[in-house]
C-alpha cells in the first residue's frame, strides 16, 4: 500500500499539472506532492525497521532497508529542491530570463522525473528498475536544454547521446542476467526471473560466464548514469547548463538511483563469481574517477563545473568502496550515498544564488560573496568544508571509513591514491571557494537581501548537514547498516 | 541472421539509412514471429508485433519526415571512409563472437544470434562514433538497440517478462521523441545539424 502510494503520487501530480496553467498553483500542486511524498517516505522507512521487507502491487513493488534508504534521500532532495525552485524561477521569471511557458514546463517535467527516479528503488524487477532509470534520462534532457541556449543543447545532446549508449549496455547486462536466472529457475518461473526478492536466494547458483558479462555490462551502463570516468563528460555539461533545481535533482537523486542499481548488481554477482573480480572492476573505476577529477578541480574557472567535479569524485568513492567489499567498505558505501545526497543540494543552492545574484559562474568575475550575500557566503564555505570531507562533518566519517576498508582488504596502495585525490579535490576547492567568499567585494555591489523560499530550502539542509556531523539517529543507523548488509549480501 | 548484419554495415555507404533500418527491424520481427510459433509462446508475438507496428512502420515513417523537415543533405561525412569502416566492423564482429562462444549451448533461435546480437550492438556504437549527422546518430542507437532486442529473442526463449517489455518499448519511443525534439531545436539554432558544432563546453 506505501509504495504503491508514493509512486502514484508523483505519476498523478505530473499528470494534473499537464492541465493546470497557473504559477501559483503549479508551485503549490509540486510542493504538496513532494511535502507527502516524503512523509510517506519516513513511514515507509519505519515499516521496513519494523518488517525488514514491504511488498506492494501484488510482487511488483518491493522494499527493503537499501530501497527504503534511497527513497527517503530521493524524497528528501526532492521536497528541498520544490520549496528552492519556487524562489529561483520566480527571480529568473523577473529578470526576464525565461518565460512563463517554460516556468510551467518545469513544473511538469519534474514531478514525472521524481516519479522515474522513485521506480528504481520501490521495483523488484531488475527489468524495471531499468526502465525507470532510463525514464529518469528522458525526462531530464528537456530540463537540461531547458534555457534553449547553444551551449545548452550541446549539453543535453551529449547527455543523452552518451546516456543511451550507457543504458543500452545496461540493458543488455540486465537481458543476460535474466538468461542466466532462466538457467537455475527453469521455464516455470519466467516471470519472478528477474525479481531480486527471487533472484538474491539463488545468487550462487547462477552462471559465473553469463554473470561475468553481465556485470561489466551493467557497471559500464549504469557507471555512466553515475558519472564515473572515463564516461563522466556529460556531467559538468549537463551540471553547468541546466537550471539549478535540475541539476541538484540530477546530482543527488540521479547518482542514487545509478549507485544503487550498480549495488544490486554486484551483490547478485559477487557469490557466483567471487569477489575478486568485481572488487578489481569497481575499485579501477572508482579510482580512477577519483583521479580524473581531482586535476580538474584545481583548473577550474567555472563554480557549476567545480561542483560537477566533486560529484565525480564522490561517485568515484561509493564504488570504490564498493570494490573493496566487507562489512566496512559496504557499510562506508552507504554511508557515503547517505551524506552526499543531504550535502550536495546545498551547495548547488548556493551557486545558484551567486549565479543570480552576480548573473555569471565565472569564479574569475565573481568575488566577496561574504559582503553581498552573507547567508548564501556562509553556507557555502560550510558546504565546501562539508563536501570535501572536513571533519567536524559527517562525510568525513564516511571517507574514513572507506578508507579503513580499503587497508582492510590490503589495498595500501589504492588508499594512498584515494588520500591523494581527496587532498588534491580539498586543496582546489578551498582555494577557488576561499578567493569566492572571502575577496573585497567590487565597490558598485552592495549587500542584497535574501529570497525567504531560496534561503529557508537552504537553512533546512544546512540544519540537516550539521546536525548529522555529531548526531546519527538510532533509527536511521539501524538502516543504514541492515541497507550494508543488504549490499554486503550479508543478511 | 548474417543478414542483418551485412545490411548494417551496408548502410554505412547509403544515404537511405532510415529505410535500411526498417528492413532490419522488419527481420528482427520476422525472427521474433518464428521463435514465437516454433516454441508456442505467445508473449514472443508481442514483440514481434510492436517492433512490427513500431520499428518498421511508425519510427522510419516519423523519421523520414523529420529529415524532410529539417531538410538535410545527403552527404555524410565519416571519420574513417567506407572500407576501413568495413573493416572495422568485421573485426567487431570477429570479437562478439568469442565473446558470445561460452553461450553457444544454450541457445534457443540458431547458434549465432547470440554472436550476431553483440555485433549489431558494437557496430552500432562504431556508427555512431563515426558518423557526425544528428541524425544517423540516433539511427546508430536504433541498430544498437535492434541487438539488445536480438539478445533478449536469443538467450531466452521467452524473451524478458511482459512488463519489462513494455517498459522499454514505451521508454525507447519517449527516446526517440525527445531526440527528434533535440534535433529539431538544434537545426534551429545553430542551422545544421552537424554535431561537430557542439563544441563549446569544455574543461
Amino acid at each position: 500500500m506505501l509504495p504503491a502510494a508514493i509512486l502514484t503520487l508523483p505519476l498523478a501530480t505530473g499528470l494534473i499539472c499537464l492541465a493546470v496553467r497557473s504559477r501559483r498553483w503549479l508551485e503549490g500542486l509540486n510542493l504538496g506532492c513532494f511535502g507527502a511524498v516524503a512523509a510517506l517516505a519516513v513511514l515507509l522507512a519505519r515499516a521496513v525497521l519494523e518488517e525488514h521487507t514491504v511488498a506492494g502491487m501484488g510482487r511488483f513493488l518491493y522494499v527493503d532497508a537499501l530501497s527504503a534508504l534511497v527513497v527517503g534521500l530521493i524524497a528528501f532532495v526532492a521536497l528541498l529542491t520544490a520549496i528552492y525552485a519556487v524562489g529561483f524561477f520566480r527571480q529568473e521569471e523577473r529578470a526576464g530570463k525565461v518565460t512563463p511557458r517554460q516556468v510551467r514546463r518545469y513544473y511538469r517535467l519534474t514531478p514525472l522525473f521524481v516519479f522515474a527516479m522513485l521506480l528504481v528503488p520501490l521495483s523488484d524487477s531488475l527489468g524495471v528498475m531499468w526502465v525507470g532509470i532510463e525514464g529518469s534520462t528522458l525526462a531530464s534532457v528537456l530540463l537540461i536544454a531547458f534555457y534553449n541556449e547553444k551551449t545548452s543543447l550541446e549539453a543535453a545532446w551529449k547527455y543523452i547521446i552518451i546516456g543511451s549508449v550507457g543504458i543500452s549496455l545496461a540493458l543488455f547486462g540486465t537481458i543476460t542476467t535474466y538468461y542466466a536466472a532462466v538457467q537455475v529457475f527453469g521455464d516455470a518461473a519466467q516471470t519472478q526471473a528477474l525479481n531480486w526478492s527471487t533472484l538474491s536466494l539463488v545468487a550462487a547458483q547462477l552462471d559465473p560466464h553469463a554473470m561475468r558479462l553481465a556485470f561489466t555490462c551493467v557497471l559500464l551502463g549504469y557507471g555512466t548514469k553515475a558519472g564515473l570516468a572515463p564516461m563522466h563528460t556529460w556531467k559538468p555539461d549537463a551540471y553547468s547548463e541546466a537550471p539549478i533545481p535540475s541539476t541538484t535533482l540530477l546530482a543527488a537523486g540521479v547518482i542514487n538511483c545509478a549507485i544503487y542499481a550498480i549495488m544490486r548488481f554486484s551483490a547478485l554477482a559477487a557469490p557466483c563469481l567471487g569477489h575478486e573480480y568485481i572488487g578489481n572492476l569497481l575499485v579501477g573505476f572508482g579510482l580512477g574517477s577519483v583521479l580524473i577529477a581531482a586535476p580538474f578541480v584545481l583548473v577550474q574557472r567555472n563554480l557549476r563545473r567545480l561542483l560537477a567535479y566533486s560529484s565525480i569524485d564522490h561517485a568515484g568513492l561509493m564504488v570504490a568502496a564498493l570494490g573493496f567489499g566487507g562489512r566496512l567498505g559496504a557499510l562506508g558505501a552507504v554511508l557515503h550515498m547517505l551524506f552526499h545526497a543531504v550535502t550536495k543540494p546545498l551547495a548547488f543552492f548556493c551557486a545558484g544564488n551567486v549565479q543570480q545574484r552576480f548573473g555569471t559562474v565565472f569564479l574569475r568575475k565573481i568575488t566577496g560573496v561574504m559582503r553581498v550575500l552573507p547567508w548564501t557566503g556562509g553556507l557555502l564555505l560550510m558546504v565546501v568544508l562539508a563536501t570535501t570531507g572536513v571533519p567536524p562533518f559527517s562525510m568525513f566519517q564516511s571517507e574514513f571509513q572507506i578508507l579503513c576498508a580499503a587497508l582492510q582488504a590490503g589495498r595500501v596502495w589504492a588508499a594512498a591514491a584515494l588520500v591523494a585525490g581527496v587532498v588534491t579535490i580539498f586543496a582546489g576547492f578551498l582555494a577557488h571557494v576561499s578567493k569566492l567568499c572571502l575577496g573585497l567585494p567590487k565597490p558598485e555591489e552592495t549587500r542584497t537581501a535574501e529570497c525567504p523560499w531560496k534561503l529557508s530550502a537552504m537553512v533546512l539542509s544546512a540544519v540537516v548537514i550539521a546536525a548529522l556531523g555529531f548526531w546519527l539517529p538510532a533509527p536511521l543507523f539501524r538502516l543504514v547498516t541492515e541497507a550494508a548488509n543488504i549490499v554486503g549480501g550479508t543478511p | 541472421m548474417l543478414v542483418i548484419q551485412f545490411l548494417m554495415v551496408g548502410q554505412r555507404m547509403l544515404p537511405a539509412g532510415i529505410r535500411l533500418f526498417a528492413v532490419q527491424s522488419f527481420l528482427l520481427a520476422g525472427i521474433a514471429a518464428v521463435t514465437a510459433y516454433s516454441h508456442h509462446v505467445p508473449e514472443v508475438y508481442l514483440v514481434a508485433g510492436l517492433t512490427l507496428a513500431g520499428k518498421v512502420i511508425v519510427l522510419p515513417w516519423f523519421m523520414l519526415r523529420l529529415v524532410r523537415q529539417v531538410g538535410i543533405d545527403q552527404e555524410h561525412r565519416p571519420w574513417l571512409n567506407a572500407p576501413s569502416a568495413m573493416l572495422l566492423c568485421g573485426g567487431l564482429a570477429l570479437l562478439s563472437y568469442v565473446v558470445a562462444r561460452p553461450f553457444a549451448t544454450a541457445e534457443a533461435a540458431g547458434a549465432h544470434t547470440f554472436g550476431v546480437s553483440i555485433a549489431l550492438m558494437l557496430s552500432g556504437f562504431f556508427l555512431m562514433i563515426n558518423r557526425r549527422r544528428a541524425i544517423t546518430q540516433v539511427l546508430a542507437l536504433l541498430c544498437a538497440e535492434n541487438g539488445v532486442v536480438l539478445a533478449a529473442i536469443s538467450l531466452t526463449v521467452r524473451g524478458m517478462p511482459v512488463v519489462v517489455e513494455l517498459g522499454v518499448f514505451f521508454d525507447l519511443f519517449i527516446g526517440i521523441v525527445v531526440l527528434s525534439i533535440l534535433v529539431y531545436r538544434i537545426r534551429e539554432t545553430f542551422s545544421s545539424i552537424d554535431v561537430d558544432q557542439l563544441n563549446r563546453l569544455k574543461g
